[in-house]
């Protein structure tokens, strides 16, 4: 028995390197379609790799998340008076204007202002979304997580020197002959609700559980072991009040780097057991690449979009089977949806580790 | 001065710099900029004595959350990395995970063995109040027990001088100098009356 309770996602919006909406993220996550191309917003000459996902004719980030935000309010229907009375969670990379940032983007969205700026890497997004979940729980009618996070010269370069990036042009999480990641664009806005405030509207998925824990490990390593994602995992399960086989899918961080992609494998056997041979799993950052503190949005919104399609997303760029990731990676084509619950995997540096579990509505 | 915390128990409590003043002790593995470094030295000021006595030393410890606050992040990084950019010029493999805020609390979480959420925010608010409100929020999720919470800010940032990076009290000699300043406590669950 779950020990929350739902949260509703009543509107989402999205943009990626895949196009602008809902509709370019879905097709490409179900295609296997990656948008990886030769990176034409900066200079890249003087780098080991000069491949990312970038969206053609991105505007800025404060702009974009405006018209990200804006979206997802109008997706969930919400009237002038409601986000007046909705405070604003936003994830982005951290700096010291980040605070300032955030609060006129929510004064262009005539949002209540801003709760919290979430600067914590490729966990920031995620996080968000789990406190938002909590602060839904204990009282708060309504909630937008927003994040983003476009590719820029200095993240791309320091992924570049730290030899992070894949050699190859893509991104193959889980797979043999895998060589990295690649940087992607992403910016998404997701509107959460308690049950109560979202009764006369149609949500598009519920927030059943979530988890976070940590690794203990290494400043930029994960635990081998995936000891901090299993807990993680274990966590949001538990709130969900599910067990391991009621999942139908896993939306993994895989992000193509071969220590974390078996660390994340570990973590799935241990936290699934068994089961871990049944659920189907891949990592979208195939098609659309990393987008770092928003990822976690991101790939929550694509989960979500996949759910309501019936239909679960490719691994794209998967060659074959690595043995030290022994799952049931959905490779060649998407497959129907089994179950109406899905993971969202996210890690980060520090060992940080989020599980969101979500179910279709 | 021990923080006012009325739903959150301060079970220790560290400030740097200390009195008197001493260098940041080297981190290994980062250069150039003292933000590692100073956080590092919070985490080290406050745990040290706590897990010194037997009986805390003893208990799990995989249920303790690290949460990180700062407005400037790692601000001489960040310069250093963006200038280098800028140039052209290449980029020192270190600042690719020392930039992370992320990257210093892992160092610390393998360090005391803190197994709990580990989440960074930049403060909206006053930076003690921000920290201590979702330290608070992060024990009532229950997915930790324990908050290791840090305000840090590094010299010359306007963040330096807010209360909860730890500025040094009105009247003081160090008032106004440009010093790193951090906070940290170690928090738990207020008791119930």
């Amino acid at each position: 028995m779950a020990d929350r309770a739902p949260v509703a996602v009543s509107g989402l919006a999205v943009l990626s390197a895949l196009g602008r909406g809902s509709e370019p993220q879905l097709a490409g996550a179900l295609s296997g379609t990656a948008a990886f191309g030769p990176v034409r917003r900066f200079d890249v000459s003087g780098r080991r790799v000069g491949v990312a996902a970038t969206l053609h004719q991105a505007g800025s980030l404060a702009d974009e998340l405006a018209e990200v935000v804006e979206q997802a309010c109008r997706d969930a229907g919400l009237t002038a008076a409601e986000r007046a009375a909705t405070p604003l969670l936003l994830a982005v990379h951290g700096h010291p204007a980040a605070a300032a940032d955030a609060a006129r983007l929510a004064e262009r969205a005539g949002l209540a202002g801003v709760h919290r700026v979430y600067i914590g890497a490729c966990v920031s997004a995620s996080t968000a979304v789990a406190d938002a979940a909590v602060l839904i729980g204990r009282g708060a009618d309504r909630v937008l997580v927003a994040a983003g996070y476009l590719v820029d010269p200095d993240q791309f370069a320091l992924f570049d020197t730290g030899q992070a990036l894949a050699t190859d042009g893509a991104v193959r999480p889980f797979s043999a002959g895998r060589t990295g990641l690649l940087l992607g664009d992403g910016i998404a806005a997701v509107v959460l609700e308690s049950a109560s405030a979202a009764r006369n509207r149609q949500p598009v998925a519920e927030l059943v559980g979530w988890g976070r824990a940590g690794d203990a490990y290494h400043p930029c390593q994960p635990a081998p072991d995936g000891s901090g994602l299993a807990r993680a995992v274990t966590s949001a399960l538990r709130r969900a009040g599910i067990a391991p086989d009621e999942l139908g899918y896993v939306n993994a961080h895989a992000t193509g780097t071969v220590l974390s992609d078996a660390a994340e494998a570990a973590a799935l056997r241990t936290a699934l057991g068994t089961a871990a041979d049944r659920v189907p799993v891949s990592s979208t950052k195939a098609v659309h690449g990393h987008a770092l503190e928003a990822s976690g949005l991101l790939e929550l919104a694509v989960t979500v979009l996949a759910l309501r399609a019936g239909k679960l997303p490719v691994n794209a760029g998967y060659l074959g089977p690595d043995p030290s990731c022994p799952l049931d990676v959905i490779a060649g084509s998407p497959r129907p949806v089994g179950s109406p619950y899905a993971l969202s995997l996210n890690s980060a540096f520090g060992g940080a580790n989020t599980a969101l579990l979500v179910r279709a509505a | 001065m021990t923080a006012a915390v009325t739903a959150l128990t301060v079970l220790s409590e560290y400030r740097w710099p200390e009195r008197p003043a001493r260098e940041l002790p080297v981190l290994p593995g980062y250069v150039l900029s003292s933000f590692s470094p100073l956080v590092a030295a919070a985490a080290e000021g406050c745990l040290a004595g706590y897990y010194a006595d037997e009986q805390a030393a003893a208990a799990p410890r995989d249920r303790t959350a690290v949460l990180l606050v700062t407005a400037g992040n790692d601000a001489v990084s960040a310069e250093h990395v963006h200038d280098k950019v800028a140039a052209g010029r290449r980029v020192g493999p270190l600042f690719f995970f020392q930039i992370a805020p992320n990257s210093v609390v892992g160092q610390l979480t393998a360090r005391w063995g803190l197994g709990g959420p580990v989440v960074c925010i930049s403060p909206v608010g006053d930076p003690l109040a921000d920290g201590l409100a979702e330290a608070e929020l992060l024990l009532a999720d229950g997915d930790a027990d324990e908050v290791l919470l840090i305000c840090a800010e590094q010299a010359g940032t306007p963040e330096a001088g807010t209360p909860g990076a730890g500025a040094p009290e009105a009247g003081t000699p160090e008032q106004g100098e440009p010093v790193d300043r951090a906070h940290a406590l170690l928090l738990s669950r207020g008791q119930m009356p």
